[in-house]
């Protein structure tokens, strides 16, 4: 099923809140699929990729065939109802030895005085031998003083063999994040997290992760970085669970500015005698010996922080 | 050219919980020394001798406590490390800063004010150590000493300076590499003009240099060719602990 171009009508806002998400101009190339303020706006399928609304009407599935290369799926979900609250569940099946990148995102424009949010449950079923790039990025824009909500829900099933590298992005604006992180990571495949968020002024964070390493030789790489400015918190949480031969890293880092407030808490836990866990975790302000290299190439000491924070950040 | 006049930095001292313990510790103590334009000095001495210390006096890293730095007649005294940085300055660290996330790249694109993509390739062939598929590593903890000495030459030799300073520059760096190294910072001296500090206990560099600064204990106590160093320099390599290392509970000094 195909849905006629001509009827998706793009404002300013949502064109914003587009570029902001998913670095679009204008209507993605392949197949996506947009939600403006919990209704369908526009849909496209490719052959490979099929979407459809799901039996209960609360989300979509995201079906792409076994095999599928280089195409992509852009779902992002704009906001820019005062007072509405949208919550969906989006089930992605990944077919066996595909290679796809899908690229997810909620904008909220607030503009009234009431709150606005959105919660976003994704499941994903990663078939043998898939490879799965996932961008989701996070953001909270206009003048309006409601609180923007966003609390974002993964989990995350893979088979063996399979490869996930999942990118997930809150770069300011969002008052309140609860997000929740799980992956089942069957043999021989890897996950990758990179999870970067940006807190300011009075709004708060939390990130909970339950990652397990099911299958021999399975793999996870959780990258946690944090910057906490004004008198904003974050809290990060992650329980690393080996039940298999396995290899698994935490790391992350907290950078604190002005009177931010962050707990970090990575635990890990070894169920099988093969197991290998590490973790590094860093909580403090910028470092000093950081701000006197850029400054001895030029930069006075509000740049050098920027260009510290905006490399952290990348 | 650099003119240090009377330049004395201080720090509070460790207690030591004795009554008579001084309160301040004198690191680098009535220093007065011209740096000419274009000139290639080397500053060497024993370890707390207070070397870096008298480096990063200069680049603004470590605040004045009494005396005055002036650069080409202006007192540059009180200004900031970016500061004397625009004014020409630049200091290579001995252990550079490693960072998350910022690549290469960033830090040669903020050195020369330009992320142009030919311009930064230039560098990195002028330089000649790096190699060009470091760009876009990260300077961070993964990097090896090395590695990161090299950048960080090219950090410094990216911004074009008036006055060079390197503080140890060939830590971690193999022998191979320390000839070029040498041959670079020459060059660079003699086609810029640069004039060139390198703190280091290397003889290479020592034979380079055209004048030698011997530091102890806060003081200079040596200026002029290598030559007429070497008696000081042999003397400060004979072990002055040697009594302290004697007796039934220490391991005995092979020295």
């Amino acid at each position: 099923m195909t849905y006629a171009k001509e009827k998706i009508m793009l404002n300013a806002i949502d064109k914003k809140v587009l570029k902001e998400v998913a670095d679009l101009e204008g209507l993605p190339k392949g197949a996506y699929n947009i939600r403006k303020n919990g209704k369908l706006e526009g849909r496209e399928v490719s052959a490979n990729i099929n979407i459809e609304t799901n039996e209960k009407g609360d989300g979509i599935i995201i079906d792409i065939k076994p095999g599928t290369v280089n195409e992509s799926v852009h779902i992002p979900v704009i906001l820019s109802q005062a007072g509405l609250h949208d919550v969906v569940y989006n089930t992605f099946i990944i077919g066996e030895g595909s290679d796809v990148t899908i690229v997810a995102g909620c904008g909220i424009h607030c503009g009234s005085n009431e709150s606005e949010g959105h919660s976003g449950i994704h499941e994903f079923h990663i078939k043998a031998g898939a490879k799965v790039k996932y961008v989701e990025k996070h953001i909270a824009i206009g003048k309006g003083s409601g609180k923007r909500i966003l609390n974002p829900t993964t989990k995350v099933f893979m088979e063996e063999n399979a490869q996930a590298q999942m990118e997930l992005t809150q770069l300011g604006g969002v008052d309140e994040a609860k997000r929740f992180n799980e992956a089942w990571i069957g043999a021989g495949s890897v996950l990758l997290i990179t999870e970067r968020v940006m807190t300011e002024k009075e709004q708060s964070a939390e990130s909970k992760n339950e990652i397990t390493l099911a299958g021999t030789d399975s793999k996870t790489n959780i990258v946690s970085r944090s910057v906490i400015k004004g008198s904003s918190s974050q809290d990060f949480y992650v329980n690393l669970t080996a039940k298999a031969r396995c290899y698994g890293h935490i790391e992350c880092d907290a950078i604190i500015m002005d009177n931010g407030i962050n707990q970090t808490i990575p635990a890990l836990r070894a169920l099988h005698p093969d197991a290998e866990l590490t973790h590094e975790a860093s909580i403090g302000k910028i470092a000093n010996d950081q701000l006197m290299k850029l400054m001895t190439l030029g930069l006075n000491y509000d740049q050098a922080v920027n260009r510290i924070i905006q490399g952290f950040l990348r | 050219m650099l003119q240090l006049q009377n330049i004395t930095f201080t720090v509070p001292a460790l207690d030591t919980g004795e009554k008579k313990a001084p309160s301040e510790q004198t690191i680098i103590n009535d220093v007065s020394f011209t740096f000419e334009k274009g000139g290639f000095y080397a500053i060497t001495g024993p370890n707390g001798s207070g070397k870096t210390t008298l480096a990063k006096l200069i680049m603004g890293i470590n605040t004045l406590t009494e005396g005055k730095i002036f650069f080409n007649g202006t007192d540059i005294s009180s200004l900031p490390i970016n500061e004397r940085s625009n004014a020409g300055i630049v200091y290579g660290f001995q252990h550079p800063a490693r960072f998350k996330g910022t690549t290469f790249r960033d830090l040669l694109s903020i050195s020369l004010g330009s992320d142009d993509e030919e311009k930064l390739v230039n560098i990195i062939s002028r330089v000649g150590v790096c190699s060009m598929d470091f760009l876009d590593k990260p300077v961070d903890s993964k990097l090896s000493g090395g590695e990161i000495k090299k950048i960080e030459l090219a950090t410094v030799i990216a911004r074009n300076p008036k006055v060079a300073i390197y503080d140890e520059p060939d830590t971690g760096i193999d022998l191979w590499t320390i000839g070029p190294m040498v041959d670079l910072l020459k060059r660079e001296q003699k086609e810029n003009n640069t004039t060139t500090i390198v703190v280091s206990h290397n003889k290479t560099f020592l034979e380079a240099a055209d004048t030698l600064l011997l530091i102890k204990k806060g003081k200079i106590a040596y200026t002029g060719d290598l030559e007429g160093a070497m008696p000081m320099l042999e003397d400060l390599s004979v072990c002055a602990f040697d009594d302290l290392c004697q007796g039934e509970d220490n391991a005995k000094c092979y020295r």
